[in-house]
Formats: structure tokens, C-alpha cells, sequence
């Protein structure tokens, strides 16, 4: 019941706000606040009642729903849904908390902007529990909705244009995926959308042609949301457009689903295929890597520079799912791989959503993200200052911060299957250190512009929401036992069950 | 327990920052001070073997698990023991250098300013980095520690972050020294890839070309760090920060990490074939460029900087030749009187106002620091009878186990330490021509505390002179459990031949009258050849790269997806016109020739018999055409 209470729950503070006009934004917030928190505590118990040694699938609820597609409502998580799903809840809370972007005017609509965040929760924490491929389906595309109403009523720029080309690009992602899930739901003797039923029986294992192109469109459909390049490219735009606190949902949430995606469908249901074309996804990825960093590294506007090291980071995390998946005899690199991983996702959305509330901040103050007008403001805003240090630090993979933990396994995982694409990776984090020192520098260091005279630091629901997502940076990386634990079986599972 | 000693330093570090709102100059001092003590005395319980009783080493308390795979864990070793005294004893007369030199009061003159407290912070933090990446002992660990020591130096040299340069610099000595630390990554992945484990012992278990991958890793690392060739230059970025940083950076830290670990893994290291050659072409390569480097250059930090790649090239050069606790006692004595020559350079500058040794000669008017300063610059001349000198005939020595002329070369980088050594000397504290002259208006006298922490280093170095005494040197040998390489008297009066020459050219290339600074062909030698500018030459190509991929994505990729855009909508477009009037015409076309067959057949009903039975006719005909079409085959 636990989880189908902590999916149900945003979703009904959504109802309640969008069904009266009786709030105002502040009740608003903070009813919005409260029910996200509860959201996250709900999965907080359920991770302390996790049992690592235990079944692999816990705290599972069905319910019949439809049984003659063998469609139910079936809930529950293994160590990989529960570790995403829990850090998705955290950025929730931290992004409606964090004041949102209205460049300081009093804006009517807010109540609905929390109704739409809570909406998004609700079905994002859908996707990560669901047990069941139709319903997982249904939770993704509904994320892209919305996600279309918050950056394009909210966002600024040219947000309609933003939205629309993320939709759409996304959406055809999801059209794949659908096709692919009736592929897969098709290869049933006794068709079932269960995903245990799916991971059990491994319907399409030495089917060729068949069991390629459902692949394909997995993967595709995956790769546009995760973003792969080249299929990468609406993800810049609808970041800068969006609003800073949304940003922060977009990278650290909805870009896990891809990533997710793949480790729950192409990786658990059909290893096999996967295997054989392991090779190819690692290649890709390594592109990503190498090539976001390089592209981010040449922007000179502080959110798209942003946008670009998630696609880059999004490769490391890839990458460690590919190695999981290649045909090789050595379980505990794969493992280790496939750990880092997952490891990565919940890394990157607790520092990419920092930084990007970060840029809300930025956009807040001055309305501009171009950091070459900016400069000297270490004396000037100091707490925003340190916030920053440390976020990008830990987004170059500095140790003692979470991203070491993930890109280290990562990194040694695959070295042991494909040495030279684990050379060509480690480029990558020396560019992406290149490029966030020169940010740090640009922005922070050297002479106060004149007109950042007045440029206010942090205020309290800023630095108190950045303090809890910096907790949580510095304890995974100094005692990740307790998110490595979880994890770890469901990697053991995943890579040694075939 | 292991594990305290590391731990003091970098959690009490914060509270130096936090606490600075009460703390004075005094107050901050005492602090860090006592940090730095305490973490002296922990090193020295574990050293003395006192902790064993109560698991302080070696035992279950030195591990520390993130999961089955991932484990970190602490061990002692000769080289560690070495270090884990010496970063916080040279740290130690540096913190309180700094706290007099470096840290500014308030406007109530009372309190610290925040950039001053943050200063001793990250000292004592940077100290509690090392401390966790000398007694590492393993992989992973090393790597935690070393990225830390990396970021550390990074914080300190931004500390004056309000100039320009200074940032770029900072960032420039992080990014040279992390694309070395890529090769840790890769040598820690190789031995994960043939032990499944990251711990030295594993390192020590691997073969074939696995072996290979990791040493070159570790190697690649080490000469980043250690500012040898190619990646000397980001010493000379570091000379941005603070001179407290650069004493500590030099002598103890972050330069040291990579001498550190070629001792620490030595035996392993040496089974490669190529190791042994490869590092002392590399340790003497530097340690003759450096030289030169040393012999023209006019900045007295840079100077200092240059004759950093050069010792730290001859203690290569011993590990190389297989003697690796000779390195250690060179990097002993190094660190004494490296600290304490940047802290000399720290005053001089304070007096004339900029490091260019062409403004100073300040003998007259710093006599005492002056004096202090000799006995430093004579240790790195290589003078007898001070340690260094010891140390690094016993580095010649070495390299003569391995040849003669290897040997010749590494007295001959002597020669010029002694050149480099004696211009500094002379140029920074010589006697001027009049009193008084070079001094800036408004300059103050160095602090008690200041001339304090110069004696101690100066002290450390002097009291070091009794490694010439045989008893003494065999003692350490023996607790350093050392090899010692065979001298040869005629080798050593050779060298102090070299030291000799050397000094008497640097007194020649100093008189009165002679410019300091490089001119000509001399400029770009004295700037390393060039090095700084090739190095910012790569990432600017990178830089430009980046921009040509950035608008590649932005015109070319997206152009897919704009194009894919433009081709829905004209489709939609051609649909809405010819489509729509296909759809219209394809029904529209069926029912006019349903109409038209319709009046065609209400035409055939004409009522006249011949036509019927014409027409009866032609359907006999079709119905015998084909029945005989069925009958023939």
C-alpha cells in the first residue's frame, strides 16, 4: 500500500488545488510542500522496510484492473526503482520549496503551477514504481504533459516553441516505446503487461529479427528522453526556456526515465539482444560523453552549458548499462558497472537539480544566464558562491562528493570489458572540469561588474533547500553504504540472473 | 585508528573558518597550531607502534567498507611514515608564517578577515588530504586523496580570486594536474579489471599487460604532480597563489604526492622493464632543463618554482636507479629548505614590493633574514656541509650504480642548482649599493612570527648537517631500512667540483650592473622553453573546438530535427490541397461512372429485336471463346 499511497497522494493534492480557487499561492505552496514531503517520508520507511537479501521485487500492490488484456495495477520496486524513485521525490520537495521564477512579480496562476509540479510527481513517481508495462506507459507519456504546461506557462524566453518541440520530439520517443511494449506483450503465450512475468520468461530470447527491431524501438524511444546524441537536441532549448525549479525536475527526473527505461525493460526483459548489440549503446554513449562535454564546454550561456553536461553525464550512465548488458564473462565489472550506473542517475539529479535551482536563482536576480556579464561575486554572495563550488565540483567527479562514487565504478567497470572505451571516457571528466572552472571563474572570481552592485545573495528557502541537497551530495559520497546496498542487489540480480 | 589522522586535520579544518568571527591573528594561529600539533603527535603515536596495543594500526579499524567491491583502507609503509611526519611539521611554521603575512585584520583591527581564516583552513585541510593520501592503501583511496590534495591547491591558489589571472591560473594548474590523475583512473580500472580488487596488494598480484597499463597509469600521474616534462608548466601558474601555498605546495604536498608514490610502490613499479629508464630519462630530462630554467629566470618565485622540477626531477632519478629511501631523505631535506626559501622570497617581497629579483638586494636593510636565507640557499646549492648535500651525493651516487656519465649528468644538474641557488641568494638579499635604496616607502618589518617560522625551517635544514656524520647516516639507512648505493670518492669531489663552479658563475652572472631579467634568446628559456604557452596553446584548441561543436550542434544536428519538422509540415500542407482533393475525387469518380454505366445500361433496353439478337449473338460467341479457352490444355 506504501507506494501506491506515495504515488496517489501528489495526485490528489494536485486535484485539490486545481479544484479550488480558493488558495492563494503562498497556502499553496506550502500545502503543495507538505504533501511532496509526505510523499518522499512514505518512501523513505519503504527503503528502511527494503530488504537488500530479500525478494526482488517488495512492498508490491496489484490490483485488477483488466484482466482480459492482463492489464493491473501493480506497483512495487527493486533496489534501482527505489533509489531513483526516492531521490525524485527529494527534488520535488526541494523544487517546491525553492521560490519559483517570477522575476519578482506576483503572478495570479502560481496554485496551478504547484497543482502541474505535483501532477509531475505523481506520475514520475509512477514510472519508477510501476510493474506493469501499460501503466508504465501511461505514467511516461503523462510526465510529458506535465512537463509541456510547466515550462510552457511558466517558462520564459519563447516557452511555447520550447515546449512544443520537447513534446513532440519526446512524444515520437513514446510512440516507439508503445509500439515496442505491444511487441513485447505480443510475444506472450498468455499475453500480460506484468513486468515479473516479462523478466521471467524472457518471451522474445533467441528470436532474431523480431526481438531486434522490438530493441530498436525500445531503445530509441529511450534514447530521445534519456537524450543520446544525436537525438539530444530539444533538450537545451527546453531548458533554457524553462523556469529554473522546473529545469531541475527535467534534468534530475525526466531525464532518469530513459536511463531507467533501459535497465528495467531492454536490460530485464530481453539481456540477450541486448548483449549483442552491448557494443553499439557503449559506442554511442561514449559519443555522448565525450561530445557533450566538448559542446557544453562551448556555450557562453550558463543554463545551456548546464544542459549540456547532463547529456554528458547522461552518457557515463549509459555506458555503465551497456557494460552491464555486453556478453562477457566477468559478472562483477558488469555488476560494478551497472551499480555505478544507477548510482550516476541518483547523483546527477540531486546535482543537476542543484544547479539548475542555482540558475533560478540567477535568472531571479538578473534575468540574464550570458556569464559573460558576470563576474566578482564571491564577495558579493558568498553563500551562493560556496553552493556553487561545491555543486560543480561534484559534478566534475570530485571524491568525498557523489559523483566520484558513481563515475569511479563506472569507469572501472567497464574498463574490464571495453579498456579503450573507458580510456577515451575518462576524457571526459577533465573537460567537464575545464569547463565548470571556467564558469566558477567567470561568474564568481575577478572584478564585480558595476551593475551587480545590488545583486542580493541567497535567501533562506534558497540556502536552506541548496543545504539539504548538498547533505545529501556530501553523504553519498562519503558513506554511500546505504544507497550502494540496495542497488547492489538489484544489479546482482540483473547482471548474474541470466 | 589509522584513520584520526587524516580525519583531525580536515574536520577541525571548518572550524577555523566558522570560528573567525571572535578570532584574532593570535587566536587563529593558536588554532591551527594546535590542529597541526595534535596531528603530529597521532603520526607519532602510530609511529612509535604505542596505538598497536589498542588497534591504532594495522588492525580491522583501518578499513572501511562502501560495499563488497569498494573498500577503503589505510596501512603504514617506510614512505608513509616519512610523510605523515613531515607535512605537518613543515605545515606547521608555514600556518603561522601565513597567519602573520598573509591573513589581513578587520577594520576593527582586532578579527581575522574571512579571505585570512580561510587561508589557514584550507592549509590545515590540505594537510589532512595529504595525510589520507600517504597512508592510503589502496587505489581508491589514493585516488580520493589525491583529487583532494588537487582541489585543494586549486582553493589556495584562487585565494586572491578578486584578480584577473588568478583564476585562469588556478584553473590551469587543476587541469594539467587532473589529466595526469585520468592515468590513476585507468591504473586503478586495470587492476579492478585483472584482481577484481583495488588495493595495492592487487596491484602487486597483476601481470602482463594489465601490469603494464597500471604502471604507465601511476607513472603518468606521478610526473603530472610532480611537475616533471611535459607537464612542468602548471607550477608556474601555481606562483599565483599566496607564498605560504607555494612553500606548502612545494615542499610538502602537492608536488611531493608524486615522488610519494613512485617510493610507495616502487618494488611494483620496477618489475615493468621500461620503468627504470623511463624515469630517470624523465627525473634527469627535468632536472637539467629546470636548470636552466633556474639559471635565466627573474621572478624569484619562479626561480624557486623552477629548482622545484629540478630536485624533485634528481629524487626521480634515485627512485629510477632503484633507490628509493635515498629519495625520501632528499625529500626531507628538500622540504625544509624550500619552505623556507618561498617564505624568504615572501619577505623580500613584502620589502620591495614584487617578486622581480631585479629589485631587491635587500642584504643591508634584512641583514638577520639575509643571513637565515644563506644557510637555505647553500642547501640547495648542495653545499657542504649541510643535509641536502648529503642526500644529493648520495642521488649522484645512485645514478652511478646505473653508468658514469648518468652520474656526470646528475652532478651536473647539481652544478646548476648551485648556480640557480647562489642568483637567488644573491640577487634577492646581496648587498646593495646604498642602504635603504631598494626598499618600497611604507614597508613594515617582518613580524616575530614570521622571522620565527624562517629560523625553524632554517633550523630543520642546519640540524639535517649531521647526515654527513657516519653514525647518524647509517642509523637512518637502518631505520629507513634502506639501501645504500656504493660512492666513489672521486665522483663526489667531482660533484662539489660542479657545486663549486656552479656558485662561482652565479656570483659571476649576479654583479653589480648585470640586469636580472632574461633578455633576448634567454626569455623564452627562462619562461620553460615555452612550455607555459604550449600548454595554454592545447586548451585554447580545445576551447575553439568546443565553440566549433557547439555551433555544429546548434546548425547541423538540429537541423535534423528542424528539417524533420519542416517535412510534417509540408506534407500536412500537401495533404490539405492535392490530398483532400484525391480523397474527394476517388469517391467522386466512382459514383460519375456509376452514373454513367447506369445511363449506358438503361441504353441497351432499346426494344428492337435485332439489337437482341445481336447481342445474343455476341454472348454465344464470349461463352464458346471460353469454353474452348478451358478445353485446350
Amino acid at each position: 500500500m506504501i507506494l501506491t499511497l506515495a504515488l496517489g497522494l501528489p495526485m490528489l493534492g494536485a486535484a485539490v488545488l486545481a479544484g479550488s480557487s480558493r488558495w492563494d499561492a503562498r497556502q499553496a505552496r506550502w500545502l503543495a510542500a507538505g504533501v511532496a514531503s509526505l510523499s518522499l517520508l512514505l518512501l523513505v520507511i519503504a527503503w528502511i522496510g527494503f530488504d537488500p537479501a530479500g525478494p526482488r521485487f517488495q512492498h508490491v500492490d496489484e490490483l485488477r484492473w483488466v484482466p482480459s488484456l492482463g492489464v493491473a495495477w501493480r506497483v512495487g520496486v527493486d533496489g534501482i526503482a527505489l533509489t531513483v524513485a526516492t531521490m525524485s521525490a527529494l527534488l520535488f520537495v526541494a523544487t517546491i520549496v525553492y521560490p519559483p521564477d517570477s522575476r519578482g512579480e506576483p503572478r495570479q496562476d502560481l496554485v496551478q503551477y504547484y497543482a502541474w509540479l505535483l501532477f509531475l510527481q505523481s506520475v514520475s513517481l509512477g514510472v519508477f514504481l510501476a510493474l506493469d508495462l501499460l501503466l508504465f506507459y501511461v505514467f511516461f507519456d503523462l510526465s510529458l504533459v506535465g512537463m509541456f504546461f510547466l515550462i510552457g506557462r511558466w517558462g520564459h524566453g519563447q516557452p511555447q516553441i520550447a515546449a512544443l518541440k520537447f513534446f513532440l520530439y519526446t512524444f515520437a520517443g513514446s510512440l516507439l516505446l508503445l509500439l515496442a511494449i505491444i511487441g513485447l506483450y505480443l510475444s506472450l503465450d498468455t499475453p500480460s503487461f506484468d513486468m515479473r512475468v516479462l523478466i521471467e520468461r524472457q518471451p522474445l530470447a533467441g528470436s532474431g529479427l523480431y526481438a531486434g527491431l522490438v530493441f530498436l524501438a525500445l531503445m530509441l524511444g529511450f534514447a530521445i528522453k534519456t537524450p543520446l546524441v544525436p537525438l539530444h537536441t530539444w533538450l537545451p532549448q527546453a531548458h533554457v526556456d524553462a523556469p529554473g525549479p522546473v529545469s531541475a525536475i527535467l534534468a534530475g527526473v525526466l531525464l532518469k526515465m530513459g536511463s531507467y527505461g533501459m535497465i528495467r525493460l531492454p536490460l530485464a526483459m530481453m539481456p540477450e539482444t541486448f548483449a549483442r548489440y552491448a557494443p553499439v549503446v557503449a559506442i554511442v554513449a561514449l559519443v555522448a560523453i565525450v561530445y557533450g562535454a566538448l559542446v557544453a564546454l562551448g556555450q557562453g550561456n550558463l543554463k545551456r552549458r548546464i544542459a549540456y553536461t547532463s547529456i554528458n553525464h547522461m552518457g557515463y550512465t549509459v555506458l555503465g548499462i551497456a557494460v552491464a548488458a555486453a556478453f562477457a564473462d566477468n559478472v562483477a565489472a558488469r555488476q560494478l558497472a551497472l551499480t555505478g550506473a544507477t548510482v550516476e542517475m541518483v547523483a546527477h539529479g540531486l546535482i543537476t537539480g542543484a544547479l539548475f535551482l542555482i540558475c533560478g536563482s540567477f535568472w531571479q536576480r538578473t534575468g540574464d544566464y550570458d556569464f559573460g556579464h558576470y563576474g566578482g561575486l564571491a564577495r558579493q554572495a558568498p553563500l551562493l558562491t560556496g553552493f556553487s563550488v561545491l555543486a560543480m565540483f561534484a559534478s566534475l567527479g570530485m571524491p568525498a562528493l557523489a559523483g566520484f562514487v558513481a563515475e569511479f565504478q563506472i569507469f572501472a567497470g567497464t574498463f574490464a570489458i571495453y579498456p579503450w572505451l573507458a580510456v577515451l571516457g575518462v576524457v571526459g571528466i577533465l573537460i567537464t572540469a575545464a569547463l565548470f572552472l571556467d564558469m566558477l571563474r567567470r561568474l564568481f572570481f575577478g572584478r564585480l561588474p558595476a551593475h551587480l552592485g545590488e545583486f542580493p545573495d541567497l535567501g533562506r528557502s534558497e540556502w536552506g533547500v541548496l543545504t539539504v541537497l548538498a547533505l545529501a551530495i556530501v553523504v553519498i559520497g562519503v558513506a554511500p553504504q546505504f544507497l550502494l546496498a540496495p542497488i547492489e542487489a538489484a544489479a546482482s540480480a540483473l547482471v548474474g540472473g541470466r | 585508528m589509522l584513520w584520526s589522522i587524516p580525519l583531525l586535520p580536515l574536520l577541525l579544518a571548518p572550524l577555523l573558518y566558522w570560528r573567525r568571527r571572535r578570532a584574532g591573528r593570535t587566536a587563529l594561529a593558536a588554532g591551527a597550531a594546535l590542529i597541526l600539533l595534535i596531528d603530529l603527535v597521532l603520526a607519532g603515536l602510530a609511529l612509535a607502534g604505542l596505538g598497536r596495543l589498542g588497534g591504532w594500526s594495522d588492525g580491522a579499524f583501518s578499513v572501511y567498507r562502501w560495499s563488497d567491491t569498494l573498500v577503503l583502507t589505510l596501512g603504514r609503509s617506510t614512505a608513509s611514515d616519512v610523510f605523515m611526519v613531515m607535512v605537518p611539521l613543515v605545515a606547521l611554521p608555514i600556518a603561522l608564517f601565513a597567519t602573520w603575512h598573509d591573513v589581513a585584520l578587520r577594520d576593527d583591527r582586532r578579527t581575522a578577515d574571512a579571505a585570512g581564516s580561510r587561508l589557514l583552513a584550507l592549509l590545515v585541510a590540505f594537510v589532512g588530504a595529504m595525510q589520507l593520501l600517504v597512508l592510503a592503501n589502496d587505489l581508491l583511496t589514493l585516488l580520493i586523496a589525491w583529487e583532494l590534495v588537487g582541489a585543494c591547491s586549486w582553493a589556495l591558489i584562487s585565494h586572491k580570486w578578486g584578480e584577473a589571472a588568478v583564476g585562469r591560473d588556478a584553473a590551469q594548474a587543476f587541469l594539467v594536474t587532473r589529466s595526469g590523475d585520468l592515468g590513476l583512473y585507468i591504473a586503478a580500472a586495470a587492476v579492478f579489471a585483472g584482481t577484481g580488487g583495488f588495493g595495492y596488494a592487487d596491484l602487486a598480484a597483476l601481470d602482463g599487460p594489465l601490469l603494464q597499463v597500471a604502471v604507465a597509469g601511476i607513472v603518468l600521474a606521478a610526473a603530472a604532480k610532480s611537475a616533471q616534462l611535459p607537464f612542468s608548466a602548471w607550477l608556474f601558474a601555481a606562483m599565483s597563489g599566496p607564498v605560504p601555498v607555494s612553500a606548502l605546495l612545494h615542499a610538502a604536498t602537492m608536488v611531493a604526492v608524486g615522488l610519494y608514490l613512485l617510493v610507495r610502490l616502487e618494488p611494483t613499479l620496477s618489475t615493468v622493464t621500461w620503468f627504470m629508464p623511463t624515469v630517470i630519462g624523465i627525473g634527469l630530462v627535468t632536472a637539467l632543463a629546470a636548470g636552466v630554467v633556474g639559471t635565466f629566470q627573474g621572478h624569484a618565485k619562479k626561480l624557486l618554482a623552477a629548482s622545484t622540477s629540478a630536485q624533485y626531477g634528481l629524487m626521480w632519478v634515485a627512485v629510477g636507479a632503484g633507490f628509493p629511501g635515498v629519495a625520501l631523505l632528499h625529500f626531507i631535506a628538500h622540504a625544509f629548505m624550500k619552505a623556507g626559501l618561498f617564505l624568504s622570497a615572501g619577505l623580500a617581497e613584502h620589502q620591495s614590493g614584487s617578486y622581480r629579483l631585479d629589485g631587491m638586494r635587500l642584504g643591508r636593510c634584512l641583514p638577520g633574514v639575509a643571513a637565515t636565507t644563506l644557510i637555505l640557499s647553500l642547501a640547495l646549492a648542495g653545499m657542504i656541509p649541510l643535509g641536502a648535500a648529503w642526500t644529493k651525493e648520495q642521488i649522484v651516487s645512485a645514478a652511478g650504480v646505473h653508468g658514469t656519465w648518468l652520474a656526470l649528468l646528475a652532478a651536473l644538474a647539481g652544478g646548476l642548482s648551485a648556480l640557480y641557488a647562489t642568483r637567488f641568494q644573491r640577487l634577492a638579499y646581496g648587498r646593495g649599493e646604498r642602504r635603504g635604496k631598494s626598499r618600497s616607502s611604507g614597508a613594515v618589518r617582518p613580524s616575530q612570527a614570521e622571522l620565527g617560522a624562517l629560523r625553524l625551517l632554517a633550523a630543520g635544514t642546519l640540524g639535517l648537517s649531521v647526515l654527513w656524520w657516519p653514525a647518524a647516516n647509517r642509523a637512518v639507512s637502518d631505520w629507513l631500512a634502506m639501501q645504500r648505493p656504493p660512492g666513489h670518492l672521486w665522483m663526489l669531489l667531482v660533484s662539489l667540483a660542479l657545486v663549486l663552479l656552479g656558485i662561482v658563475a652565479g656570483i659571476v652572472m649576479t654583479r653589480q650592473g648585470r640586469p636580472a631579467e632574461p633578455v633576448g634568446w634567454r626569455r623564452p628559456v627562462a619562461d620553460w622553453f615555452g612550455l607555459p604557452a604550449l600548454t595554454l596553446s592545447v586548451a585554447a584548441n580545445v576551447t575553439r573546438l568546443s565553440g566549433v561543436l557547439a555551433r555544429f550542434d546548434n546548425d547541423v544536428v538540429d537541423a535534423g530535427l528542424r528539417g524533420t519538422a519542416r517535412i510534417g509540415q509540408r506534407l500536412a500542407r500537401l495533404n490539405a490541397t492535392r490530398g483532400e482533393a484525391l480523397s474527394e475525387g476517388v469517391p467522386g469518380g466512382f459514383s460519375y461512372l456509376a452514373e454513367r454505366g447506369g445511363h449506358w445500361a438503361r441504353r441497351a433496353q432499346s426494344g428492337q429485336a435485332h439489337h437482341y439478337y445481336a447481342a445474343i449473338a455476341a454472348g454465344l460467341v464470349i461463352v464458346l471463346a471460353i469454353l474452348m479457352i478451358g478445353v485446350q490444355p
